[in-house]
C-alpha cells in the first residue's frame, strides 16, 4: 500500500477544519525541529514531482525544499512548456505517466480548474500550486498560519484585503479559509480589481457570509486617522469597515468600531492588466502611516510577495510587517501537509471526494464554459465541459456551473427532450429543470432558432395572425432574387448558401428564380451552424461546394438578433475566404443586436421581442405555392404551470 | 450616407485633410454622447478598441464618457492582423492574433471601435472574437471614419464622418498619441 493517502489538495475546501488544524501542530512542530538542526527522515523514501507549466520562485522552491527537509526526494522537470506539453500530450495523460515516477505530485498549472483534471487522473494524491485565477491552497495554509500564530487564533479577526482582488488566487483561497474560521473581511480592491462575484456566491450559499468593500481612498483616509468618516449615517458600508461581525447586517450605528488585525496587500498583476483598468498609480501604496492609527496599530501587513511598489521598503523594519516570515513559514507548513498525507494513508480512511453528478444534456451541441481560461477549452475532447447547477440571482436565466472552473453560464432557454418543446426560462421552471435533470431530459439553447433547428415547439404560443399571404410571399421571393441581379454585376461569381431549415429552403427557390432570370444557374448549399461535422454541404445535387473568392449571398428566413448570421459567416470563414457576402432576408423584423445589415430584404416587418415570426414555405419545384405564409404569435406568456413534464 | 464627401480629381493631387483636429475631436464628442443617449447612460456598457487606432480612439470615448459625469468605462483591445504571415505581402483575411479584455462581457452592451470602416472584413473577425468570450447583450459598432465598398453586410451605429474615396485612393486616420496630431486625410496609397 502507498505511504501516502489518495488525498488530493486542489482547494482550501478540501481539508476540513481538523485537518488545517493538524496542520498547524504539525508545522510548529517541524519549525521547532528546523530550527533546532534536527535531521528529518519523516518521508525518507518518498519521491514528490513538481510538475509547474508556469514560472514560480518560491511556491517551487519552498515545495523542494520541504520534501528535502522531510528526507524526502524531487524529482522536476525544468520546463513542462519544453517537454511533452509542448509535443501536445494532454494533462491527465503527463499526470498518469509522472505518477509512476513519483508517490506525489505538485502542479502549478496556468488555465482554470487544471488542477481538479490533475487529481481526477492521477493514481497518486496531487497538490495544487495554483491553477490559473483560482486558488493556491497552500500559501492560504502559510498565510493562515502567520495570522494565527501572530495573532493567537483565527475567529474574530478583522483583515483588510487591499488591491487585485480579481485574478489574485491567493486572495481567492484566503477569503474562502478567513470566512471558514469566522474572521471579518473588508474588501479593499484596486478599482475594477473587485471579489469575482461566482466567489461572493459561494460565500453566501456555502457560509451564509458575506464581507464590506470600501474605497481605496476611505482606506486611505482612515490611514490618515480621518475617523469620523466611517461613522457618517448616510454611508453604511463604511460604518461596516469595523462591525463586529464583517457584515453589512443590522450594524447599529452607535457600536462602537473595533480594530483591524491585519492588512494583506496583494501585487499588482501588471501580466494581467489593460492600459486604463488600472495604472501603477492609482494601486494601492502601504507605508508606516498606515499603521499609526489608534484602529491599526494592533495590526500586522502581510503580502504573498514578490512585492512591486505597494509596500514601502521602511516598513521592512517594522515588527507588524510580517510578509517575510511568511514567505519563510512556506517551508514548515508544506513539509506539514504532506506529513499530514502519511497520517492519513496510515489512517486509510480517505478516498477521493465524491463530485457532484454532472448534468447530461440532450440535444446537441452541449453548452461549453464561458471561461476562456477554463481548463476545458484546453484539454481536447477527452475532457468535456461539465456542469451542475448555479445558483444565479438573476430569475429569468438558468445558471449552470462549470465542474472545473466554476464559472457560471447562464442559459436562457431550456427544453424537455420528451415533450420536445422548448421554454425562455423564468424562475417558476426551476423546479421542473431540476426534475429534467433528474430524468436526463434537460435540453439547453442559446437561441429560439437553435431550439427550433433541434426540432422543439414552442411550450405555448399566444393567437396567430398571417402577417403574409401565400401572394406576398411570392411577390418577396421575387422580389429578393431581383434586388439580387441588379445589385451583382456577375451572376456567375455568385454561390448562394442558406441558413437551415427555412433559409436554406428559401436559398432554392432564390436560386430557380434567378436561374430562369438570367440563365445562370448558382451552386447553392445550406449551412447549419449548430452541426460542425457537417456545417456547409451542397444541396444543388453538386459534389462539393467552394466558398474561395465567391460572392457569396446569404440566405435566411428571418433576421432578428443578428447572432445567427455571425455564426453563419464564422461557418464560411472556416472553409475560406469570399470575395464578399450578401445577407438576404424574406423579413427583417428589428432589434438587432449586431452590426449586421442584410443587403436584400423581402418585408420589413416590426414585432415585439416575445413575438416570433413563423415561415413557412413551399418546396422549391413544387407547382402550387398554397404553404407559403407567414404567421405571427406571441410566446411570452408567463408560465404559471408548466405541463410538459407530465 | 450622410453628408457624403466625393474626392473626384484626387487621384494624383496632394492628399486632402477630409477632417481637421477640431473635427476630428468634435466628431468623437458626438460619437460618446450618441452611445450614452442610445444606451442611456453608460452603466451596462463595455468598449473595445480594435488594435491601434481602434483602441486609441475607444480611450479617447472612455474619456468623453467619463468627463460627461459618467462612470468609469472599461476598454479592451482586439489585435486584428489583416496581413499574412506567410511573407508574400498580400492582404490575407484578417484574424485575430492578440486580446486584452480583462473584464466579463456577459450581459454587457460591447461597443467595437475602429477607425475607418472599409470591407467590414475587420469587424466580422472582431465580431467572432467577441462572441468567443461570452454571452453579450449586443455589439453596437463606432467608427470615425466609414468609406462605403462593403464586402460584407456590415453596418456602423456611430459614424464620425461619411467619406467616399475613389478606389486606390486610402483614408489615413492620423491620432495625436500615435501621430503627432489629429487629422483625417485622403490620399495616395503611399502617401502618409
Amino acid at each position: 500500500m502507498s505511504r501516502l493517502a489518495k488525498f488530493d489538495v486542489v482547494s482550501i475546501e478540501d481539508l476540513e477544519t481538523s485537518d488545517i488544524e493538524r496542520v498547524f501542530a504539525l508545522a510548529d512542530s517541524f519549525a521547532a525541529q528546523l530550527a533546532q538542526g534536527d535531521q528529518i527522515t519523516t518521508a525518507a523514501g518518498l519521491i514528490m514531482a513538481t510538475l509547474f507549466y508556469e514560472p514560480s520562485t518560491r511556491t517551487r522552491l519552498s515545495f523542494e525544499s520541504s520534501m528535502h527537509r522531510l528526507g524526502g526526494a524531487v524529482i522536476s522537470s525544468a520546463d513542462m512548456h519544453a517537454s511533452s506539453a509542448a509535443k501536445g500530450e494532454s494533462l491527465a495523460d503527463t499526470v498518469r505517466v509522472v505518477s509512476g515516477y513519483a508517490d506525489l505530485i505538485v502542479l502549478r498549472h496556468p488555465h482554470d480548474g487544471a488542477a481538479r483534471v490533475a487529481a481526477e487522473y492521477a493514481p497518486c494524491p496531487v497538490l495544487n500550486a495554483g491553477d490559473g485565477s483560482r486558488e493556491h491552497p497552500t500559501q492560504t495554509l502559510c498565510d493562515l498560519y502567520i495570522l494565527r500564530k501572530k495573532k493567537g487564533h483565527l475567529k474574530g479577526l478583522t483583515v483588510a484585503l487591499c488591491g487585485d482582488l480579481k485574478f489574485g488566487r491567493t486572495v481567492h483561497s484566503l477569503i474562502y479559509a478567513l470566512a471558514r474560521f469566522g474572521a471579518n473581511i473588508v474588501a479593499v480592491p484596486t478599482s475594477g480589481m473587485d471579489v469575482p462575484d461566482y466567489v461572493l456566491k459561494r460565500l453566501a450559499a456555502e457560509r451564509n457570509y458575506s464581507f464590506s468593500t470600501v474605497t481605496m481612498d476611505e482606506l486611505k483616509s482612515l490611514a490618515g486617522g480621518l475617523d469620523a468618516l466611517y461613522l457618517t449615517p448616510s454611508a453604511p458600508h463604511q460604518m461596516a469597515l469595523f462591525t463586529g461581525d464583517g457584515a453589512l447586517r443590522n450594524f447599529p450605528a452607535a457600536e462602537p468600531p473595533a480594530a483591524l488585525d491585519a492588512f494583506y496587500v496583494t501585487r499588482l498583476q501588471k501580466e494581467r492588466m489593460s492600459g486604463k483598468e488600472a495604472g501603477p498609480a492609482q494601486y494601492v501604496r502601504f507605508d508606516a502611516r498606515a499603521l499609526r492609527t489608534s484602529r491599526t496599530q494592533e495590526a500586522v501587513v502581510m503580502h504573498p510577495l514578490p512585492r512591486l511598489g505597494e509596500l514601502a521598503y521602511e516598513l521592512d523594519a517594522d515588527p507588524r510587517a510580517v510578509y517575510f516570515e511568511q514567505a519563510a513559514a512556506g517551508v514548515p507548513v508544506r513539509m506539514a501537509l504532506i506529513a499530514l498525507l502519511m497520517e492519513k494513508a496510515a489512517a486509510a480512511s480517505v478516498g477521493p471526494r465524491p463530485m457532484a453528478e454532472a448534468i447530461r444534456f440532450k440535444a446537441e451541441p452541449p453548452p461549453r464554459c464561458s471561461n476562456l481560461n477554463c481548463v476545458t477549452r484546453f484539454e481536447g475532447a477527452y475532457l468535456a465541459p461539465r456542469f451542475t447547477l448555479g445558483r444565479s440571482m438573476d430569475a429569468t436565466v438558468l445558471a449552470l456551473k462549470c465542474g472545473l472552473c466554476e464559472r457560471e453560464l447562464k442559459i436562457e432557454y431550456v427544453g424537455h427532450a420528451r415533450s420536445h418543446r422548448y421554454y425562455h426560462f423564468d424562475e417558476n421552471l426551476q423546479g421542473y429543470v431540476r426534475q429534467w435533470i433528474e430524468e436526463g431530459s434537460l435540453a439547453v439553447f442559446d437561441s429560439v432558432k437553435q431550439a427550433e433547428e433541434a426540432g422543439y415547439e414552442p411550450y405555448r404560443r399566444g393567437p396567430q395572425r398571417e402577417i403574409m399571404n401565400e401572394e406576398e410571399v411570392v411577390g418577396a421571393i421575387e422580389s429578393l432574387a431581383d434586388q439580387v441581379i441588379a445589385d451583382v454585376p456577375d451572376i456567375s461569381a455568385v454561390s448562394i448558401v442558406g441558413v437551415v431549415s427555412h433559409g436554406a429552403m428559401l436559398a432554392l427557390r432564390l436560386r430557380g428564380l434567378i436561374g430562369s432570370k438570367t440563365k445562370v444557374l448558382p451552386p447553392c448549399a445550406a449551412l447549419d451552424a449548430y452541426k460542425p461535422a457537417d456545417a456547409l454541404h451542397p444541396i444543388d445535387g453538386a459534389e462539393n461546394f467552394n466558398v474561395e473568392d465567391r460572392t457569396i449571398i446569404l440566405v435566411d428566413d428571418v433576421i432578428n438578433s443578428g447572432w445567427t448570421v455571425q455564426r453563419a459567416m464564422a461557418t464560411i470563414w472556416q472553409r475560406g475566404r469570399p470575395a464578399a457576402v450578401k445577407l438576404a432576408v424574406l423579413i427583417d423584423r428589428g432589434h438587432r443586436a449586431v452590426p449586421i445589415r442584410p443587403n436584400y430584404v423581402g418585408k420589413n416587418i416590426p414585432t415585439s421581442r416575445g413575438e416570433r415570426v413563423q415561415v413557412r414555405l413551399a418546396a422549391a419545384g413544387t407547382e402550387s405555392k398554397s404553404h407559403d405564409r407567414v404567421m405571427i404569435y406571441s410566446i411570452v406568456e408567463p408560465l404559471k404551470e408548466p405541463e410538459a413534464a407530465h | 450616407m450622410q453628408s457624403g464627401f466625393f474626392l473626384g480629381v484626387a487621384m494624383s493631387a496632394a492628399p486632402i485633410v477630409a477632417l481637421d483636429a477640431a473635427q476630428v475631436g468634435r466628431s468623437i464628442k458626438r460619437i460618446a454622447m450618441e452611445i450614452a443617449e442610445r444606451n442611456g447612460g453608460a452603466d451596462n456598457i463595455v468598449l473595445v478598441g480594435i488594435v491601434r487606432r481602434g483602441a486609441t480612439l475607444a480611450e479617447r470615448i472612455a474619456d468623453e464618457l467619463r468627463a460627461n459625469g459618467r462612470r468609469e468605462v472599461p476598454v479592451g483591445t482586439l489585435d486584428i492582423s489583416s496581413y499574412r504571415d506567410d511573407g508574400k505581402g498580400l492582404p490575407g483575411d484578417p484574424r485575430l492574433i492578440g486580446r486584452d479584455i480583462p473584464f466579463s462581457l456577459d450581459a454587457k452592451r460591447v461597443v467595437l471601435v475602429d477607425d475607418v470602416l472599409y470591407t467590414g472584413r475587420t469587424v466580422r473577425a472582431a465580431l467572432d472574437a467577441i462572441s468567443d468570450l461570452g454571452r453579450a447583450e449586443s455589439v453596437q459598432l463606432a467608427v470615425l471614419v466609414d468609406r462605403g465598398e462593403r464586402e460584407l453586410p456590415i453596418r456602423a451605429d456611430y459614424v464620425g464622418k461619411n467619406i467616399q474615396a475613389p478606389h486606390g485612393q486610402r483614408v489615413y486616420v492620423r491620432l495625436t498619441e500615435i501621430d503627432g496630431a489629429d487629422a483625417v486625410v485622403v490620399g495616395n496609397a503611399n502617401v502618409k
